[in-house]
């Protein structure tokens, strides 16, 4: 028996779960209808796919969420876990679950995916027919990706990086990488029997004033630490920057990019896709702005060429939406999708010229720690500084690039830490801002570009 | 100057903290950042350690009432803090509350500076006023 199979028997020897039928879940994969994959879906649609964002504890309320998306006209159904899931803390998600069962109140943020089991979950996914997203948040999601694999959920969402960083303190990252590892190969042998499983990167990371080039250069090395492990359909993804040229330019440099680091592992033959995430800041409580901020990041993820849009609601600033507003935003976004003809072709080769070389000049970086294995020179990255995210929590991150917005709301870097952006692209990016200013005016530049959609 | 400065609790809001940092030391401070997710002991045992002259506390959750409720037990088991600038800001209340009554209580916990939903910057002027009436500068 392989180690990985060693490891599968006791991750999935778990308490909560209900005997793991090994041969029967390969032979539900081999033989599943090809409308669950949404690998396929993407070879055989130039659509931009729809897809929201929703969990709810109960299976029927879960059920009935599904049945008003498919109303709405969805592409893709998420189905997005509970907090206490991602955690791994299954006894409390089974005592929430059964409070939330028996008094008909929510007791959980999304749907204990573990604690239902696969048996039951596959009836729902099979039931609606769609490719079904997981969204989470897990560190070490190692038997919740069994779980959704058997269930019929084909797109995994997250990566050692991205479900790190913006989501944790103090959870190893060391540990993350060979978890997330376990979670590739499970997913790349998978995607032999039938179509590929697709994995999704979670490029939002804090979505604060995140600049393009370390959004891109984490996105590449959690695609490469997919693609190495065999995985041959992912998606990397962005959200919403708040300048519509900066998307536009992210967009067009991480689909090269993507292609470009793809072929240098001998991993050109998968399939990549990009993935726009609508506005992930914060939203503005008028709900009819609300619907005009999405509907823009409709327009923009058109102009950016992306694959597939991941929608909010009219609600985003009162917390969880009803049933109702997500699968209006559904309707919405379709509509104004059907209705966008005859869009122009904007390049900027300038911007795209020094992305290009802020991304490629950090890969390098990352390509050159002494370490002898890929994760383990991103690890290093990250702990030294070559990688930092703005607003990371996380105790691991650096925590010295600052960021500020110009005057056309472009993210910049005004200060680049250890992140070996080349000394031509860092003068660019700051005479693009007014340095003239104090520190103290500077942070409330900062508290004001963080709310610019407010 | 040396100021020792954190989130408290099982509160994750990150984004103020930093900015709490950048500002302290735009005004000259050093300044030991304990993050989010930060526990009372976490605080003291940083304050002997660095010798600082100022605790920070910032809160956005509004769980900072309970812990607060710990902080004179808890800082009279150390030695030496009677110096101590005890400072807190942020959103001390779950759901809304009245500046009125939330100051009076939070300096009968321990603190000689509260700062609820006050704008950061005035927040740290205060800051600065009382370190230099106590002639510290």
């Amino acid at each position: 028996m392989s180690l990985l199979q060693e490891e599968r028997e006791i991750i999935l020897s778990n308490e909560f779960v209900d005997t793991f039928d090994f041969a029967e879940v390969t032979e539900f994969v081999k033989n599943a209808s090809k409308d669950l994959f949404i690998s396929h879906r993407f070879k055989n649609s130039d659509k931009m796919l729809v897809q929201p964002r929703g969990g709810f504890p109960t299976y029927k309320k879960q059920f009935a969420l599904n049945e008003f998306f498919v109303e709405a006209n969805v592409d893709v159904l998420p189905l997005t876990i509970d907090s206490n899931t991602r955690l791994n803390d299954y006894a409390t998600a089974s005592k929430m679950l059964r409070l939330s069962e028996e008094n008909d109140v929510d007791m959980l943020n999304g749907y204990p995916l573990v604690n239902h089991g696969y048996r039951t979950t596959r009836k729902m996914i099979t039931h609606f027919n769609k490719p079904v997203s997981l969204r989470h948040g897990t560190p070490d999601a190692r038997l919740l990706i069994e779980t959704a694999i058997a269930s019929g959920i084909f797109e995994i969402e997250g990566g050692p990086i991205t479900y790190l960083l913006p989501y944790s303190k103090n959870f190893p990252l060391d540990k993350a990488f060979l978890y997330w590892k376990y979670v590739e190969r499970v997913c790349a042998n998978y995607s032999e029997l039938n179509e590929p499983i697709n994995r999704e990167s979670f490029g939002p990371l804090t979505a604060t004033l995140v600049p393009p080039a370390i959004t891109i250069v984490i996105q590449l090395l959690e695609m490469l630490l997919s693609l190495e492990e065999g995985v041959k359909s992912f998606s990397v993804s962005f959200s919403q920057t708040g300048s519509m040229n900066q998307d536009i330019v992210m967009g067009a440099v991480i689909k090269k990019m993507a292609r470009y680091y793809a072929e240098q592992i001998n991993c050109g033959d998968a399939d990549i896709h990009l993935v726009y995430h609508q506005w992930m800041g914060a939203f503005p409580m008028n709900k009819d702005y609300a619907e005009q901020l999405i509907n823009m990041s409709t327009v923009i993820a058109s102009m950016v060429g992306a694959d597939k849009i991941i929608t909010k609601t009219r609600e985003e600033a009162a917390g969880i939406p009803t049933k109702e507003a997500n699968a209006k935003t559904v309707a919405n976004t379709q509509y104004t999708l059907r209705i966008l003809n005859g869009l122009p072709t904007i390049v900027d080769e300038e911007e795209e010229e020094i992305l290009t070389l802020e991304v490629k000049a950090i890969m390098e970086a990352v390509f050159n720690d002494p370490a002898d294995t890929l994760w383990r020179k991103v690890f290093n990255s990250i702990k030294n500084g070559i990688i930092d995210v703005p607003f990371s929590p996380h105790i691991i991150n650096h925590n010295e690039m600052i960021t500020i917005r110009d005057a056309k709301k472009n993210i910049r870097i005004i200060k680049r830490g250890n992140v070996p952006i080349p000394d031509r692209c860092y003068e660019y990016e700051k005479a693009q801002c007014d340095l003239t200013k104090d520190t103290t005016s500077i942070v409330n530049d900062i508290v004001h570009d963080i709310g610019i959609m407010q | 100057m040396k100021v020792v400065t954190g989130v408290v609790g099982n509160d994750i809001h990150v984004v103020a903290n930093r900015l709490i940092d950048l500002s302290l030391r735009a005004r000259g401070f050093e300044v030991f950042n304990l993050g989010v997710n930060t526990y009372l002991e976490e605080f003291f045992d940083a304050v002997v350690e660095t010798g600082a002259d100022v605790l920070l506390i910032s809160s956005l959750n509004g769980e900072a009432e309970g812990w607060s409720r710990e902080v004179k037990p808890l800082k009279a088991k150390y030695k030496n803090l009677d110096n101590l600038i005890m400072m807190i800001g942020g959103n001390l209340v779950v759901g809304s509350g009245d500046a009125e009554q939330i100051v009076p209580k939070y300096k009968n916990y321990g603190f000689d500076l509260v700062c609820h939903q006050i704008d950061l910057n005035t927040g740290l002027d205060w800051l600065e006023e009382l370190i230099e009436k106590r002639n510290l500068k």
